[in-house]
């Protein structure tokens, strides 16, 4: 397993305000930035991914838009800084929201970019999005998928085309000349990572070979993991643990004490994140007809519930660190009790080959952060990357 | 009751009531209702028929429509397929926008035009939304702008069967489709209403909050000869709020 640290660089002090309004997002005015604070905690935020290629460990970079829960605007432009700062550390965008982007050669354009900055340490994931980036890019979520699945077509074409131009008249997508410089060192293109939350992803995932991850519910993971192992055994081949990627919020302290209040402070996050005018919640288009009949029937909160490994229902808005840790969301305590922890996870879900180490969630100080990715990356992720695919996985 | 039509390979389903002069009812973002009384006042005096647009309801969504362009052209094959003639168009709300893309198109098969506070036109700057963003607001706001009195629209979804639950769902979808950017609107359509060659009324309530009377004085000053009767304690949607007076408003002549 190996480990890749992502922070969403939060702009937390305006959270308390934005709770106060009922959404961090969208519809929360940015007078409630201070642009200042904002550069400063950007630095900062830099400075801790900085450390990770110190102490031996991967980075992600994810982007949102319009809220005050994650200030990295631009999945490139944040790796084009951490780039330069890194030798080691491979470079995971997680990703670029390509239904949302009107210019899928730019994506390609941007991504041969800093798979030559970094030396070919670019991980490249294509994502749909969450609902509540439909309004900020006023892009029409009806039809979503079709207009990702051309954008991705388009993007892979343009990394691994190199006798263009060539030509693309699509549903969604019109270009007379295709010929993006540079080119990518990684050939035909850098690893290609997809997100999803159901079996359906999985499926389709498997049907390209790419990795997919899913976040902060081991009970949803696990169904969509065996659907991609499955899919990929039907179309002749072996879905090893690099195929899948897992992202969980972590807590490491040298004590327990201390690891458990790192996660709590970091769980606030998943507490308060999912909170956005309910509008913007649903896009219609975005979720699937039978997920909307159900929410018509059940009112727009029914989806913020988690079952967890019991079969407990836990509400993610409410839950205390230990009920995150039954769901999978939250790995907790010292260096050896994550571990621990880690390696059950990896034998439940049949081998996950990639953690991503949600490490640093708003009100987690500079201090706490930089100690929880430098005990981790130092402590943990050495002895992770001996796991591979469980004994008893191996045997099915 | 309804039945499929197949017209330019969508099938269509579309609910037929009453005898007479033939009236394309095209419903509004939130669906016919068929079950609603509006459709009966209007089979006193009419052959109404309805479809469901595509995607809507039970009718079909085929991969390759998407358009309200798709839209005015298939309703026109469909007054062909039908070999209609005199025929009553009637569109509310986002029916209207439809209604008034067939009218610019062709009247060949049509004498009369009633819109129904329609969306599709834009009148005001860049900075003005002329249309209510009804995806930026929640449900009870919503019903708030578009009612009159909003109790007059409650629908108790737990009632409902799973199939019409999924046809609401789609249509919610569908509506996104057609309408999303620009929102609910096609910034050409204004500078064509004036190919409107048929007597044209406006009917708005006057309690609209989705689509003001100003822009329906908007809509009039384009269409050639247009008029427009207001109706008394109605929101967005004066067919469902106000059937009688919509009625009324519809027999005193378009």
């Amino acid at each position: 397993m190996r480990t890749w640290y992502f922070s969403e660089m939060a702009y937390h002090p305006a959270w308390k305000q934005g709770i106060e309004r009922g959404s961090l997002r969208v519809n929360f005015p940015n007078e409630a930035v201070d642009p200042v604070e904002a550069g400063k905690l950007l630095n900062r935020y830099l400075d801790e991914f900085r450390l990770c290629d110190e102490v031996g460990i991967d980075i992600m970079v994810n982007e949102h838009h319009s809220t005050a829960t994650c200030m990295t605007v631009s999945v490139p432009m944040a790796l084009a800084v951490i780039a330069r700062e890194t030798k080691k550390s491979r470079l995971l965008t997680l990703g670029n929201p390509i239904a949302n982007r009107p210019d899928p050669v730019r994506v390609a354009e941007e991504m041969a970019w800093l798979d030559c900055l970094s030396g070919g340490r670019l991980e490249m994931g294509l994502v749909k999005g969450a609902p509540y980036e439909i309004a900020p890019a006023n892009s029409n979520p009806a039809r979503l998928m079709r207009r990702y699945w051309e954008a991705h077509d388009l993007i892979l074409k343009a990394l691994s085309t190199h006798d263009g131009p060539f030509s693309w008249e699509g549903e969604y997508y019109h270009y007379r000349n295709v010929n993006i410089w540079p080119r990518p060192i990684q050939q035909p293109h850098p690893p290609v990572w997809m997100t999803g939350m159901s079996v359906d992803t999985g499926v389709l995932a498997a049907e390209r070979g790419h990795v997919v991850g899913t976040l902060l519910s081991g009970g949803l993971a696990k169904p969509m993991y065996e659907a991609y192992r499955k899919r990929a055994r039907e179309l002749g081949w072996e879905a090893g643990p690099d195929r899948f990627a897992y992202a969980a919020i972590i807590g490491v302290g040298h004590t327990r004490e201390e690891g458990y209040r790192r996660a709590d402070q970091i769980a606030d996050y998943v507490r308060t994140a999912p909170l956005v005018y309910e509008p913007f919640t649903n896009p219609p288009g975005y979720n699937s007809l039978g997920a909307n009949v159900a929410i018509l029937k059940n009112g727009p909160r029914a989806n913020r519930i988690v079952t967890d490994r019991h079969g407990e229902q836990i509400d993610h808005r409410k839950a205390t660190v230990e009920q995150f840790m039954d769901t999978e969301t939250v790995f907790a305590g010292t260096p050896d009790d994550v571990f621990n922890q880690l390696k059950a996870f990896n034998t439940r879900m049949g081998g996950v080959g990639h953690l991503l180490f949600f490490g640093q969630g708003g009100f987690l100080s500079h201090q706490d952060a930089m100690s929880n990715i430098s005990l981790f990356g130092k402590e943990v992720a050495p002895r992770l990357l001996e796991l591979g695919v469980p004994e008893a996985a191996a045997a099915q | 009751m309804s039945r499929t039509i197949t017209v330019s390979g969508v099938a269509l389903d579309i609910h037929e009531r009453g005898q007479g002069r033939p009236l394309l009812f095209l419903h509004p973002g939130e669906g016919l209702q068929p079950n609603r009384p509006w459709l009966d006042h209007l089979a006193r005096n009419h052959r109404v028929i309805a479809p469901n647009h595509p995607g809507f309801g039970g009718s079909a969504l085929p991969d390759w429509f998407g358009t309200v362009d798709d839209l005015a052209y298939l309703y026109l094959d469909l007054i062909q397929a039908l070999k209609l003639d005199n025929v009553l168009l009637v569109g509310a709300c986002f029916g209207g926008w439809i209604a008034a893309e067939m009218a610019v198109r062709n009247t060949a098969a049509l004498s009369g035009l009633v819109l129904s506070a329609p969306l599709g036109i834009k009148l005001g700057g860049i900075l003005d939304r002329d249309i209510a963003d009804m995806h930026g607001i929640d449900r009870a706001t919503f019903m708030k702008k578009a009612w009159a009195d909003p109790s007059n629209g409650e629908i108790d979804y737990t009632k409902l069967s799973d199939t019409e639950l999924s046809g609401i769902a789609r249509g919610r979808e569908s509506l996104a489709l057609f309408g999303w950017k620009p929102y609910m609107h096609n910034p050409r359509l204004r500078r064509w209403l004036h190919r409107i060659d048929i007597p044209t009324k406006l009917i708005w309530g006057d309690s609209d909050g989705i689509v003001s009377t100003a822009y329906g004085e908007g809509w009039k000053a384009e269409i050639p000869n247009a008029t427009m009767q207001i109706v008394a304690n109605a929101g967005h949607y004066p067919h469902w709020e106000q059937p009688e007076a919509f009625t009324a408003a519809i027999n005193a002549g378009a």
